[in-house]
């Protein structure tokens, strides 16, 4: 067939309508994919342009030494942008009062990512801000002003020199890249930095050279640069274990949601191209007795297809892009900052899609009407040998595979994805036919319309099968990808509750306890613990002095003499899991330290192993009994080393606990600590409140997937439908000729697609129970759950839906004289 | 139309057609060795029983089919020794079809559903030829009608339109005027040997219509998957 007259068919099948559900079909495939990865594209981009704030930058470098010059050199060449800060603690003095605080100095450059926010009077709004202090100047958090007794332009003392207070400073992209930064803040100019002269050698400094710009540069830069064993590089998902495994997850989502809308339209796609085949084999055996070759027929199917593909991608990318745009638009207000730009590859990756569909969904029933015998022209009665079912399910499989893996390139999701719907082909395969055969021994007692539906369904068994498999994949999906996201925004959730302790106050005396607990019970949230803290260092380990273990064991990188916080509990607590050993009963007498599994590890310390402690000049021995994993995104203090009861209790301590204030309430602050002033407070509620920011962002997002998700379901539920409404039609069209009431073809049809539709439910709930818990474990880290909830909403909604659906769809059947319905079908 | 063809010059034969078709029951013998020749311009009936053999025999006279054995040559080309690809091109190029069930495109006009075959050939057709042939057939009004608009009449006649747009040197009609009335039946046939008569085809026909059939030049009776005597 010529060009000219495949153009004209494939425009008249347009026309009447026979082409309609397949260039739909490959429309919503092109378009899903194109705006699916146009929206997740630029989220993505925005999304680590947010984290990186939390940075303010996009790499960093931190150390206790200066940063080399020659680092800053090497970065700029590359074209880096980079900015440098210092952190130290000092004692600051303005007026008679002094202050301990946290003081940034930052250079000109300073933010790479996010912006500083300050505010024109102490504990008033802020607004963002371009630059930095000036030389000469310095910005305050608001609570130091009525701490030292100051106002705006006053001078305040920072070591040797006299600065003048600038600004008030309501907060810093990167406050939460150091949580225990203690005291207030005061940010200054690097320039500054000399004419103070706190920073002597022995001073306790952290130095940060802050990186952005191009992915690949800062990448190769950390190749190039020297950074072992003083510096250590960072990026979001290494500095921020809570931000990073959202972000990874959420990734991961937005992923599998991109591949199950590819599926499912896939699934829509095959159908309607079947059913397209199957309305064209009497046509095919038509044209070939006119003399079309089989050749013929090939070329001009494939160029048919061809042709409705290339409309179908051309029409999906501009919808895919306007619905981005629609979304966009829409979220406008609950974005993050501006998104990027979005590149090609959403674009090639949505063409691609719509090819690689039409050739390996569609394609195998094309082809295969080349094959029709003409002689089914003269004899109905002649079938068409079905395509084999090796052909078609292996090219929708190879199809899937390379689509899947190359939109993912998560060989491990794709895996999981496709193993989930095998086993539901195969095992549930069994289980609707069995339901299928259990319905026929009810309908032997049904009333008419139900036994009219029930026979229906018993005589098409082979074709219902595979249309509760369908439904039952598309609802499963469906299910899959609810279950998932409910799970993954609890776990968000749960990490950080609402009214979670934003503050935490450490130094508390043992005479103080009780006076700080109460002022704290009037004023905000007690948090959940009090905790004694006692400080002390390792000495001996078995017996061998600390530095000769050191020098025995190579793996040992830590200085393991340093004082650290050391703690004593009765009872584990909640964010620990214990990996090794036992917990100590409260009554036992000996002295046991339980350790964090990686600390010990780094120490060369096992279960059984004797350590030796120096605490206030006082030696005491304890037996590690146990080993401890934490969990670092509970913003929660972690304790390396914790003793049990008998070993602490005596010595005298200092107790650490937390509470949460409103932001509103900020002051009561310096109330606390005038009246307590040796105690010290480090305030997280800045840290909370941007991990809280961005853990929505990603809700967000993953729940716009969803819908788009849900979009592709319903497509293919109609496909389906549609699929298998020819052989229903005419069966139903000759009980209405044979005097069947409306009532009663109605009963029957709504019979059959609540059938239908409540057994593909309950295909879909058994699947996705599976492929959820699959998912959770091997994927996403998460525990594996049951969801009773499902079981029973699954096929309800199953039923509803595909009823629904089914009767919109088979509505001119009811409406039209049956004639009509037989002729058209013919 | 077709004079350079002799009166006498055989367009199809068949020799000890055989058709055998795999039954649960075993084998199941359709036709056994029919041989026939049919002369050009001749109007061959092929009459019998149903499950006779008839249509299985006019399939593979025009090369819808395949015989299990024997040969079928048709103008001057032996059907049995060619593939489908063959086979088709054979067909697009010698024959037309008139078949019981009218076998019209739904998605094309009457007028498309004419000039169909010769744009399968690869050529191109004047609407206006198309014009001519549904005029001839009564059907000059309804050009731009679907199938689905006509009756059963008025699509055995696009048909039949369709049948003689390819100018064809042997006419295939199987139960032309089965799925009609005696009244339009009879309009049918009449038209179909008015155009056999014009364009000077062979006409082979299966049919239970013993009027239909005795109207032909010639009869051949087929019971038991043979030629009966």
């Amino acid at each position: 067939m010529n060009l000219a007259l495949v153009s004209r068919l494939a425009w008249r099948d347009l026309r009447s309508g026979e082409m309609g559900l397949l260039l739909v079909a490959l429309l919503v495939a092109v378009g899903t994919v194109t705006s699916i990865s146009l929206f997740v594209d630029r989220l993505q981009g925005a999304l680590v342009q947010e984290s990186s704030n939390f940075l303010a930058a996009d790499r960093q470098i931190s150390s206790s030494q200066a940063i080399p010059d020659d680092f800053f050199l090497r970065a700029q060449s590359k074209g880096l942008e980079t900015a440098q800060t210092l952190v130290f603690q000092s004692m600051i003095y303005g007026g008679d009062n002094n202050q301990l605080v946290s003081v940034k100095a930052v250079d000109e450059a300073y933010p790479l990512r996010g912006e500083l926010i300050v505010a024109d009077q102490p504990f008033a709004d802020g607004y963002p801000i371009n630059g930095v202090p000036a030389p000469g100047e310095i910005w305050l958090d608001s609570r130091l002003f009525p701490a030292l007794g100051v106002s705006l332009g006053e001078a305040v003392e920072v070591g040797m020199a006299s600065l003048r207070i600038g600004g008030v400073l309501v907060a810093e992209p990167d406050r939460g890249g150091s949580m225990f930064d203690l005291g207030p803040r005061l940010l200054m100019n690097l320039q500054d930095v000399p004419a103070t002269e706190v920073v002597q050698p022995g001073s306790r400094l952290s130095y940060r050279m802050l990186l952005a710009g191009d992915n690949d540069e800062l990448e190769t830069l950390k190749e190039a640069l020297p950074l072992q064993p003083n510096y250590r590089w960072a990026s979001i998902r290494e500095s921020s274990s809570s931000i990073g495994n959202a972000l990874d997850r959420a990734e991961s989502f937005l992923l599998l949601g991109g591949l199950l809308g590819v599926l499912l339209a896939g699934v829509a796609v095959g159908l309607s191209a079947h059913r397209y085949a199957q309305r064209h084999f009497d046509h095919v055996g038509v044209l070939k007795t006119l003399g079309a070759t089989p050749g013929q027929i090939l070329r001009g199917f494939m160029g048919l297809l061809l042709l409705v593909g290339s409309v179908a991608i051309l029409l999906g990318l501009a919808a895919g892009g306007l619905l981005h745009l629609a979304i966009v638009e829409v979220l406008a207000q609950f974005l993050p900052v501006a998104l990027p730009v979005p590149g090609l590859r959403p674009f090639v990756l949505g063409a691609v899609t719509g090819l690689i569909c039409a050739l390996a969904f569609a394609m195998p029933a094309f082809v295969h009407l080349k094959n029709v015998a003409p002689m089914r022209v003269i004899r109905r009665d002649l079938g068409v040998t079905p395509l084999s079912r090796w052909v078609s399910y292996g090219a929708a499989a190879i199809g899937s595979l390379v689509l899947l893996v190359w939109y993912t390139n998560n060989l491990w999701l794709t895996f999981w994805a496709l193993a989930g719907a095998v086993v539901v082909i195969t095992v549930f395969g069994f289980v609707a036919y069995w339901l299928l055969r259990g319905g026929r021994v009810a309908g032997m007692q049904a009333k008419s319309g139900w036994r009219l539906a029930l026979s229906g369904l018993q005589r098409r068994r082979q074709e219902n099968t595979a249309q509760i498999l369908i439904f039952g994949l598309a609802i499963m999906l469906l299910l899959v990808l609810v279950l998932i996201r409910t799970a993954l925004i609890e776990e968000w959730r749960s990490q950080i509750p609402e009214n979670a302790a934003n503050h935490f106050v450490m130094n508390i005396g043992m005479d103080e306890v009780d006076g700080v607990g109460e002022l704290i019970e009037e004023f905000a949230t007690q948090g959940e613990f009090l905790y004694p803290t006692i400080r002390g260092r390792i000495v001996a380990i078995n017996d061998l002095d600390a530095k000769a273990w050191r020098a025995q064991k190579p793996q040992v990188r830590r200085r393991m003499s340093s004082e650290r916080n050391l703690t004593w509990m009765r009872t584990l607590p909640g964010n620990n899991a214990l990996t090794e050993g036992e917990w100590w009963d409260v009554g036992d007498a000996r002295p046991q330290v339980s350790l964090e599994q990686e600390y010990a590890q780094e120490m060369g310390l096992t279960v059984g192993d004797n350590m030796t402690f120096d605490i206030g000049g006082q030696r005491i021995d304890a037996v590690v009994s146990s080993m401890r994993t934490l969990q670092w995104e509970s913003l929660s203090p972690n304790f390396f080393i914790i003793f049990s009861p008998a070993a602490l209790e005596e010595f005298p301590a200092t107790y650490m606990t937390s509470f949460f204030l409103e932001p509103e309430n900020k002051s009561f602050l310096n109330t606390l600590l005038s009246q307590y002033p040796t105690i010290t407070v480090i305030e997280i509620d800045s840290v909370i409140e941007q991990v809280q920011t961005i853990i929505n962002q990603v809700t967000q997002a993953v729940e716009l997937i969803l819908v788009l998700v849900l979009f592709s379901g319903c497509l293919v539920l109609i496909a389906s439908i549609q699929a298998s409404r020819d052989a229903r039609m005419s069966e139903l069209a000759l009980v209405r000729a044979l005097g069947g009431t409306r009532r009663l073809i109605a009963g029957s049809l709504t019979g059959e697609f609540l059938i239908l539709g409540a057994f593909a439910g309950v295909v879909a709930v058994m699947g996705a129970e599976v492929t959820v818990a699959a998912l959770q474990t091997q994927v996403f880290e998460l525990s594996a759950s049951v969801h009773p909830w499902i079981w029973l909403l699954g096929p309800l909604c199953g039923a509803l839906i595909i009823t629904v659906v089914g009767l919109l769809g088979s509505r001119s059947l009811l409406d039209s004289p049956p004639m009509n319905v037989l002729r058209g079908l013919n | 139309m077709n004079s350079d063809l002799p009166m006498s010059r055989i367009v199809v034969s068949a020799e000890g057609v055989t058709k055998v078709v795999p039954t649960a029951a075993g084998q199941l013998v359709i036709l056994d060795g029919i041989d026939l020749e049919i002369n050009a311009g001749e109007s061959v009936a092929i009459v019998g029983a149903s499950g006779s053999g008839k249509t299985t025999l006019l399939g593979i006279l025009a090369g819808l089919d395949a015989a299990t054995e024997g040969a079928v040559r048709l103008v001057d080309a032996d059907l049995s020794r060619l593939d489908e690809e063959a086979r088709a091109l054979v067909r697009g190029q010698y024959m037309g079809f008139v078949f019981q069930s009218f076998q019209l495109l739904g998605s094309l006009t009457a007028l498309e559903n004419v000039m169909l075959p010769v744009e399968l050939r690869g050529d191109r057709m004047a609407a206006d030829q198309a014009r001519q042939l549904l005029t001839k057939v009564g059907l000059q009004e309804r050009v731009d009608h679907y199938p689905r608009q006509l009756s059963g009449g008025e699509q055995q006649r696009v048909a039949i339109a369709r049948a003689f747009a390819s100018n064809p040197k042997v006419l295939f009609a199987d139960e032309p005027t089965g799925n009609l009335d005696t009244q339009t039946g009879e309009v049918i046939c009449q038209l179909l040997f008015e155009l056999n008569q014009e364009f000077g085809t062979t006409l082979i026909l299966v049919t239970h219509d013993r009027g239909l059939a005795e109207r032909c030049d010639r009869t051949i009776a087929i019971a038991g998957g043979k030629v009966a005597l």
